[in-house]
């Protein structure tokens, strides 16, 4: 944990959503097994992966994640029978709808990280974290959350240069 | 002496009053509609078509920033939007539904509160309305005392002529600076004539006793035949000239948000419904009543005005087909028999 | 919304010579089931003030069963006024309701989700020809060049499952699918190019909830999307929130949304809806196969699983 750090310079940010039983365990066994992983990833804890709504991927997004995870118990695993097994379906569902709106399905990963694979979460983060940090920042959210309809601008920088170019 | 523009001209003093910095707003394609919309060149002016959108939006935009916040280290810091930053805005091709309609609601928004964000912008804002020589169904201007050749609200008026080109008249001071700042634009007008004016094919209507039969009949049995099928979303409201309710939420995080104003709807179940959780309105006849109410009534007590400029945008667009002009031509005829309460019929 | 394919197709007129039997056999049906006393009420259209124009119109007493009609310009899913959202207008009692092949697939999906039973409704259904779609001018006849996006793709001109089918379908003329060519000329971009497009679009959306508020699957009580406190969706139009309800929306309608594309018909801003909600549909069909209104069901694909469902995208 007190290596140096390599620097980038790019830090993706990552949001992990992940069910407390399975994919939260796992992470906590890297931790006390002393395994390294990037820390850019920021776990958010829930009961079941099936309590996971797409909106909160999108909030992510929206509020300046540049890639998102999602992880939870193997099928089969799950601490309530099922929830896992709702979650792939709306998830798989959620892929097609944010890939038509245009959403680059390299920043949302989807993993099963049981209580025992604490290597897993490792490679998973580590592999999303890279990833990401090749593609650079998400900036296709971030930029609608400054944009505003033409009359509630004061000013326009884009029609500031339109007049320029007259 | 009165003057005429060319319709080249006409699109030349847009490119010289974008060059001169101010924003000029008109009618632009946007897909198969046109939308009132910032112009960056004379050609983006197209007029063939009224607006989807009426012009309220470059006074009372769709939302706007009224102040924002931020939280550092235990301190809260809220900043006010400063109105003085609003652009000079020209506001051309406003039909006389559209370029009416501001100047109906300045009363309210300069009427127990001084609204700075719709009247700095209409201070700097000059219209340059337009002249209808075309009308469809859903028109109803001159039922509502307006008409195709109306020129209340703007400070240029320009009326069509045969073989081309505009008639200009300045109502206004504001009309007549701006025409005198580019007088190479304006030629005097020769004999050429008008082209013909688009009358709506309606009946002109009483406002005086329509607004009498809303006095005494805010619970006819009308109100609960006539608005079953509303389906309770905002089309009429937010298409409107005239409309001007709005919602204002703050949005952000706990640490650093703005506070915003933005377009809301009396037909919207949540708009009147109270924290406690009961609703005056509860059921979506008494939100249509509302509507009615408010435009030909309310207005009219408080402000001495009818809220309604006819445009029949509201009748185009709503999803399930309801006419205003069809409700209060039945008021009309009502209050003409005199004989209270309707029969729940439209 | 015009593409380039309906552009370039020459017009031809529609037969809708079948309207008026329609018209005539809605009129006696409602009559007769209005006065025996097997409903009590009727949701039909009937014309408006302006030629060529209908609404919605809820109809009690059997001598005003005369005013109903079925013509070109009923576009409306009727399906709706049978929910919940608008609950304070239908009164208790047997409710029939006049459906076109469409409309009864969203009611198969209202009974599929316990909104409504099917021995509460009578169902009057109606053959059709198609509809006008978005731009079409009232005067005009329906044509292969005015006809609703949605009607050149229709399976279901003739309904099955009713408890009377009135008028007998003509033959039609060849239409373009309209709306598959722009599905596919969407799914042909890259990402990039998708969120421009959407990005414009939804640039324009003014948060009338138009959308939501036709849409016979939007029943809830209370809207996700209302809420400020926790605020999940920005409810200010701007284009961040717009983004995210369209996005919402979409979902939230994801293998229950039977097709009837009324929230493209009514966005006063001309926002091709439907296309997101078809997109929803073909990956149900492709991924879980199904198909949502071809008969009441009671679980929906995102509401049910199986344990072999592909996880291809899950490490």
């Amino acid at each position: 944990m007190h290596e140096t750090k390599e620097k980038h310079d790019f830090e993706p940010k990552i949001v992990a959503f992940v069910c407390t039983w399975c994919t939260y365990a796992g992470a906590d066994l890297a931790g006390t097994s002393r395994l390294h992983y990037p820390s850019n990833v920021r776990v958010l804890k829930f009961p079941c992966t099936g309590r996971i709504d797409p909106v909160f991927i999108l909030r992510a997004f929206q509020r300046g994640a540049d890639g998102v995870l999602v992880s939870g118990c193997h099928p089969g695993d799950c601490h309530y029978m099922a929830g896992n097994l709702h979650a792939r379906r709306r998830f798989a569902a959620f892929r097609g709808l944010l890939d038509f709106v245009g959403v680059d399905l390299n920043r949302l990963q989807f993993s099963w990280v049981s209580a025992a694979e604490g290597g897993k979460w490792v490679e998973v983060v580590t592999d999303l974290t890279e990833r990401i940090r090749a593609m650079g920042p998400m900036e296709e959210f971030k930029a609608l959350e400054t944009e505003e309809c033409w009359s509630g601008e004061l000013n326009s920088p884009e029609l500031q240069e339109a007049y320029n170019n007259i | 002496m009165s003057k005429m523009i060319t319709e080249q001209n006409l699109r030349l003093l847009i490119d010289t009053l974008v060059k001169e910095g101010a924003r000029v707003v008109g009618p632009r394609q946007a897909g198969a509609m046109t939308l009132y919309e910032p112009l960056t060149k004379g050609d983006d002016l197209v007029l063939d078509q009224l607006p989807r959108r009426s012009a309220k939006e470059a006074f009372f935009p769709v939302c706007e920033t009224i102040l924002s916040f931020e939280r550092k280290e235990g301190k809260t810091t809220v900043q006010d939007v400063d109105v003085c930053t609003v652009p000079e805005t020209v506001l051309i091709g406003a039909r006389p539904c559209d370029a009416a309609a501001p100047g109906i609601l300045d009363a309210v928004f300069s009427w127990d509160y001084k609204d700075e964000f719709f009247l700095e912008r209409r201070r700097r804002t000059t219209i340059i309305g337009l002249a209808c020589t075309k009308a469809d169904d859903a028109c109803f201007c001159t039922a509502v005392g307006l008409s195709p050749a109306e020129m209340k609200g703007a400070d240029l008026f320009l009326t069509p002529l045969e073989g081309g080109g505009y008639a200009c008249e300045a109502p206004t001071e504001k009309g007549e600076r701006l025409m005198a700042r580019h007088p190479q634009l304006f030629d005097d007008a020769g004999n050429a004539k008008p082209l013909p004016l688009a009358e709506p094919a309606v009946e002109k209507l009483d406002l005086q006793k329509i607004k009498a039969w809303l006095d005494g009949n805010f619970e006819s049995p009308l109100w609960y035949g006539i608005a079953d099928r509303c389906a309770g979303c905002g089309a009429c409201a937010f298409l409107c000239p005239a409309c001007h309710c709005f919602d204002i939420n703050d949005e952000g995080t706990a640490d650093k948000g703005e506070r915003r104003k933005h377009w809301d709807a009396c037909g919207f179940g949540k708009f009147t419904n109270h924290a406690s959780g009961h609703n005056p309105r509860d059921i979506q006849n008494k939100r249509y009543r509302n509507r009615i109410m408010h435009k030909f009534k309310y207005y009219d007590d408080k402000f001495g005005q009818t809220l309604c400029t006819g445009c029949g945008r509201c009748i185009r667009h709503c999803p399930v087909g309801i006419d205003i002009y069809a409700v209060i031509e039945e008021i009309n005829k009502m209050g003409a028999r005199d004989q209270g309460p309707g029969t729940g019929k439209d | 919304m015009n593409s380039t394919a309906q552009k370039l197709e020459t017009s031809t007129p529609i037969d809708t010579s079948c309207y008026a039997d329609v018209t005539d056999a809605i009129r006696k049906e409602a009559a007769r089931i209005l006065a025996d006393g097997t409903v009590t009420a009727v949701v039909g259209y009937k014309a408006g003030r302006r030629a060529g124009t209908t609404m919605p119109a809820i109809v009690t007493d059997p001598a005003e069963a005369g005013g109903l009609i079925f013509s070109p310009a009923c576009v409306n899913n009727l399906a709706l006024y049978l929910t919940k959202a608008k609950k304070d207008v239908v009164k208790k009692g047997r409710i029939a309701i006049v459906a076109k092949g469409c409309d009864m697939r969203a009611l198969a999906g209202l009974m599929g989700e316990s909104q409504i039973k099917r021995e509460e409704i009578f169902i009057i259904g109606v053959v059709c020809a198609g509809v006008k779609g978005s731009g079409a001018v009232n005067s005009e006849p329906l044509t292969t060049g005015n006809l609703a996006r949605k009607c050149r793709e229709c399976t279901v001109r003739t309904p099955e499952g009713a408890d009377l089918v009135a008028g007998t379908m003509p033959s039609l003329p060849e239409l373009t699918p309209v709306e598959a060519l722009e599905m596919a000329r969407l799914e042909a971009m890259t990402p990039a190019e998708r969120w421009a497009f959407w990005k414009e679009q939804f640039s324009r959306c003014v948060r009338c909830m138009a959308c939501r508020q036709v849409c016979p699957f939007c029943y809830c009580e209370q809207c996700l999307c209302d809420k400020n406190r926790p605020q999940a969706v920005e409810s200010t139009p701007r284009p961040a929130g717009n983004m995210a309800w369209h996005i919402v929306r979409a979902m939230h309608l994801a293998g229950r949304c039977a097709g009837c594309a009324e929230c493209e018909r009514v966005c006063p801003m001309e926002i091709p809806l439907n296309l997101l909600n078809r997109k929803m549909a073909l990956e149900m069909k492709e991924l879980y196969g199904f198909e949502a209104g071809l008969a009441p069901q009671e679980k929906g694909p995102l509401s049910s699983y199986k344990e072999d469902d592909d996880q291809s995208f899950i490490k």
